[in-house]
C-alpha cells in the first residue's frame, strides 16, 4: 500500500512533506508526495495531508545547504518549477540520494535520478533566462506596465524578483496566462495572486513605441546574412505570442 | 524628419557593428531607473540570427570622412539623418522600461568634426545618466581625434567604451582608410586602458574593438595575432570580427560576393582557443601567411597536425591537456578531473559528462582501450574526413554562440 502526502502546491508544502517522510523514516518506493489539487483519491491508500509550515521548510533549506550547498539547493527548487510530470518523485529520491552521498550528489552523473533532476533544473533556468530578454511590458491606463506570458514551466516567481529588481521604480503586473497567475509590483515589495480574467489594454502613446521598436527590428537585420533558422533556434517559436516584433 | 524615419536610418547604418554583449558591468548602482546584469541578457534575435542587447544606432550618418568599405562614406549617396541628444534618450528609456532591450550602443560616424561629434556623445549619454537616472547598460564609442578630455568625462558615464580597429593591419588601414591613420585609433584606446586602471568606475564592463574580415588580403594569422597583442597590450575584453559585406563598389576593396561568415565563425573559434584554452597563435598556424581550415574547427585542425601527442589516457591527463582534446571542453574537462577520484571513467562516463565522443573518439582512451578497434592508427586525413563539419558548411553559426555559452553556464551556476 503506498502512503499519500498532499501538500499545498508550493515548494515550502513540499518540502515540509519530504520532511515528514524523511524524519519518519517512512519507505521512499512507498511514499508519494502529490499536490492536493492533483490527487484522485484511491481507497486503498493512506492518505495524510501535510501542513505548510514555514519552520518546517526553513529546516530543510538549512540541511541541504549544510549537506552540500546552496547550488544544490537552488537546483532543487529549480526542479520544483518543472513542469515535468512527478517532478516530486524525483526530487524526493534526490533528497534522499542526498542524505547518504552529500556534496558528492553533483558528481553522480550516471545516476538517473540525480541526471533526470539536473535536467528539470536545466530546463526551467533556460526558460528563465530566455524570458529576461523576451518578456515585453507595455504602458496601460492604470499607470501600470504589464506583462503576459506562457511559460512552459512555472517560473512566475524567479522572474517577478528578476524585474524587481530591473524595474524598480514602476508599478507592474506580470500575468501567466497559461496558470492565471499574477505578480503585482508596487514600488515596495511584490505580491502574488490567482487571478481568472485580466484585461489590461496598451495606451496609445506605447501603441507608438511597439511600432517604433518593430521599425528598428526590421532595419536591424542584415539581408546578406538572412537565416531564419539560426533566429528560430535561437527565439523558438512558442515564445513569439506576445513578442512585439514578432506580431 | 520623425522619429520613425530616424530610427530606421540611424538603426540600420549601426547594424554592420558586430559588438552585442552587455555583459560584465561592475559599475557601481545608484538610484534610478533599471540596473546591468553581470552575465548580459539577449532582448531578441534578428532575421539574420544575432542576438540583440542594446539599442544600436548611429547618433549620425553624416560623414565628412570617405573610408572604402563603409556604407556611409561621404561619397556615398545615402539618405542622412542626425539624432538629437534628447531623443536617443528617450527612445532609449522607453524601450528599456517594455524590456525592449538591455541598454544603449552609441556609435555615430564623424559629422562636422570628432570634438562636435565625441560632444554629442558624452551629452546623449549624460542627459540618460543625470536626468533619466538611467542605470542600464551603455557601450559608446569613442571617436578617432576626439580630444582626450571628452573621451574621459563620456568614460565614467560608460559601462563598456570601444574605439573601432577597422583592418587587420596599417597598409590595409592606408589603402581602405585615407581619413584615419593607426595613431588616431591607438592612442584613444591606450588611453582608456590607462584611466581605466587608474580610475574607479570608468568604462567598469572594460574595452572592446572591431575589426572587418575578408575586405583586405590579410592573413588569419596576422589577425589572430593582432587579436592577441590588443588583449595583451590594451586589455580588451574583446575583439570581434565582421564578415564584411559588400555594401559599396570599390576597386580598392576584394571582390566578395557574399561575407565570409564560415570564416569569421573560425575567427572566433580561434580567438576562443587563445583566451580561454590557452592555446598560442604560433600553435595553431604554420606560418604568417596561412588561414584556418574552414572545413574543421581550428582545435580538430590543431589536434590533426600534432597526432603524436594522442592518445591521451583520460584517467590520467592533466586538465591542461584534457581541454585540448576535440570534444571535450572546459566543463567537461572539470567534471572529468573531479568524477575520476570517484571512480575511472568509461566511454559511457564521458558520454553523460558531456563529451562530444563523435569528435573525441579518435583522440583518446579509457583505461587504455580505444573506442572502437579499428580507431588505433588512423591517418589524419581519413580522421578529417569523418569530422568535417558538413552542417557549418552550409549553414555557418555566428557571433552569439559564444556569448550565449558563457551565458547559460552563469545562469546555471555551473562553470
Amino acid at each position: 500500500m503506498y502512503k499519500i502526502f498532499l501538500y499545498d502546491g508550493t515548494f515550502e508544502g513540499f518540502m515540509c512533506a519530504a520532511f515528514h517522510i524523511i524524519s519518519e523514516g517512512i519507505d521512499k518506493d512507498r511514499a508519494i508526495i502529490v499536490s492536493k489539487d492533483e490527487y484522485q483519491p484511491m481507497f486503498i491508500d493512506s492518505v495524510r495531508e501535510i501542513q505548510n509550515d514555514f519552520k518546517t521548510f526553513l529546516e530543510m533549506r538549512k540541511g541541504i545547504i549544510e549537506k552540500a550547498d546552496s547550488n544544490v539547493f537552488k537546483k532543487i527548487y529549480y526542479a520544483f518549477l518543472s513542469d515535468t510530470k512527478d517532478k516530486e518523485g524525483y526530487i524526493l529520491r534526490y533528497l534522499f540520494l542526498l542524505l547518504t552521498h552529500g556534496k558528492k550528489i553533483k558528481y553522480l552523473y550516471s545516476n538517473d535520478i540525480v541526471n533526470a533532476v539536473e535536467k528539470m533544473a536545466k530546463n526551467v533556468s533556460r526558460e528563465i533566462g530566455k524570458y529576461m530578454g523576451l518578456m515585453r511590458f507595455c504602458d496601460t491606463d492604470e499607470g501600470f506596465l504589464y506583462a503576459k506570458f506562457e511559460p512552459k514551466n512555472d517560473i512566475i516567481k524567479p522572474i517577478a524578483y528578476f524585474f524587481k529588481n530591473r524595474l524598480n521604480e514602476f508599478c507592474w503586473v506580470v500575468h501567466d496566462v497559461k496558470r492565471n497567475k499574477i505578480a503585482i509590483y508596487d514600488k515596495k515589495r511584490v505580491q502574488f495572486l490567482t487571478c481568472s480574467n485580466l484585461k489590461l489594454e496598451a495606451t496609445q502613446q506605447d501603441e507608438m513605441f511597439q511600432m517604433l521598436w518593430k521599425t528598428y527590428f526590421k532595419a536591424m537585420a542584415i539581408e546578406e546574412r538572412k537565416n531564419l533558422k539560426l533566429q528560430q533556434q535561437n527565439m523558438p517559436k512558442r515564445y513569439w505570442k506576445y513578442l512585439v516584433e514578432k506580431n | 524628419m520623425d522619429i520613425f524615419e530616424k530610427l530606421e536610418v540611424l538603426g540600420a547604418a549601426a547594424k554592420y557593428d558586430v559588438s552585442c554583449a552587455s555583459s560584465g558591468s561592475k559599475r557601481e548602482k545608484h538610484f534610478g531607473i533599471g540596473s546591468t546584469f553581470s552575465a548580459g541578457i539577449c532582448h531578441s534575435w534578428t532575421d539574420d540570427g544575432r542576438c540583440i542587447s542594446l539599442l544600436k544606432v548611429l547618433f549620425t550618418n553624416e560623414c565628412i570622412f570617405d573610408c572604402a568599405y563603409c556604407i556611409n562614406r561621404r561619397s556615398n549617396d545615402i539618405k542622412r539623418a542626425t539624432f538629437t541628444p534628447q531623443e536617443v534618450a528617450e527612445l532609449t528609456i522607453n524601450f528599456y522600461k517594455r524590456n525592449y532591450i538591455e541598454g544603449l550602443f552609441l556609435s555615430s560616424a564623424i559629422k562636422n568634426s570628432p570634438d562636435w561629434t565625441m560632444e554629442m556623445l558624452f551629452r546623449t549619454v549624460w542627459l540618460l545618466r543625470y536626468k533619466y537616472q538611467f542605470n542600464g547598460y551603455i557601450h559608446v564609442k569613442a571617436i578617432p581625434y576626439a580630444s582626450l578630455d571628452l573621451i574621459r568625462k563620456t568614460g565614467f558615464l560608460a559601462d563598456r567604451m570601444s574605439v573601432n580597429i577597422e583592418l587587420p593591419s596599417e597598409k590595409s588601414l592606408r589603402l581602405l582608410c585615407p581619413n584615419k591613420t593607426k595613431e588616431s585609433i591607438l592612442k584613444p584606446m591606450e588611453f582608456i586602458t590607462k584611466v581605466a586602471e587608474e580610475e574607479k568606475n570608468f568604462v567598469s564592463a572594460g574595452q572592446s574593438t572591431q575589426m572587418i574580415i575578408g575586405a583586405t588580403d590579410d592573413s588569419d594569422y596576422k589577425i589572430i595575432n593582432l587579436s592577441r597583442h590588443l588583449y595583451k597590450k590594451f586589455k580588451l575584453k574583446r575583439v570581434y570580427y565582421s564578415a564584411y559585406t559588400p555594401v559599396n563598389h570599390d576597386p580598392r576593396i576584394l571582390k566578395v560576393d557574399s561575407p565570409p561568415l564560415l570564416r569569421e565563425h573560425r575567427l572566433y573559434q580561434a580567438d576562443w582557443l587563445i583566451r580561454v584554452y590557452n592555446f598560442s597563435a604560433d600553435e595553431l598556424f604554420k606560418s604568417k601567411d596561412e588561414n584556418l581550415d574552414l572545413e574543421v574547427d581550428p582545435k580538430v585542425m590543431w589536434a590533426l597536425r600534432n597526432l603524436d601527442r594522442f592518445p591521451i589516457e583520460v584517467n590520467r591527463a592533466s586538465y591542461e591537456e584534457l581541454i585540448r582534446v576535440p570534444g571535450i571542453g572546459i566543463k567537461s574537462a572539470r567534471r572529468i578531473i573531479k568524477n575520476r577520484i570517484f571512480h575511472s571513467l568509461d566511454f559511457e562516463d564521458l558520454k553523460k559528462m558531456g563529451v562530444v565522443l563523435k569528435r573525441a573518439k579518435y583522440f583518446i582512451t579509457c583505461n587504455g582501450k580505444t573506442f572502437e578497434r579499428y580507431l588505433i592508427d588512423l591517418p589524419p586525413e581519413k580522421i578529417k574526413q569523418k569530422l568535417i563539419d558538413k552542417n557549418s558548411l552550409q549553414r555557418p553559426q555566428q557571433l552569439s554562440f559564444f556569448d550565449r555559452e558563457v551565458f547559460t553556464s552563469v545562469i546555471t551556476g555551473e562553470i
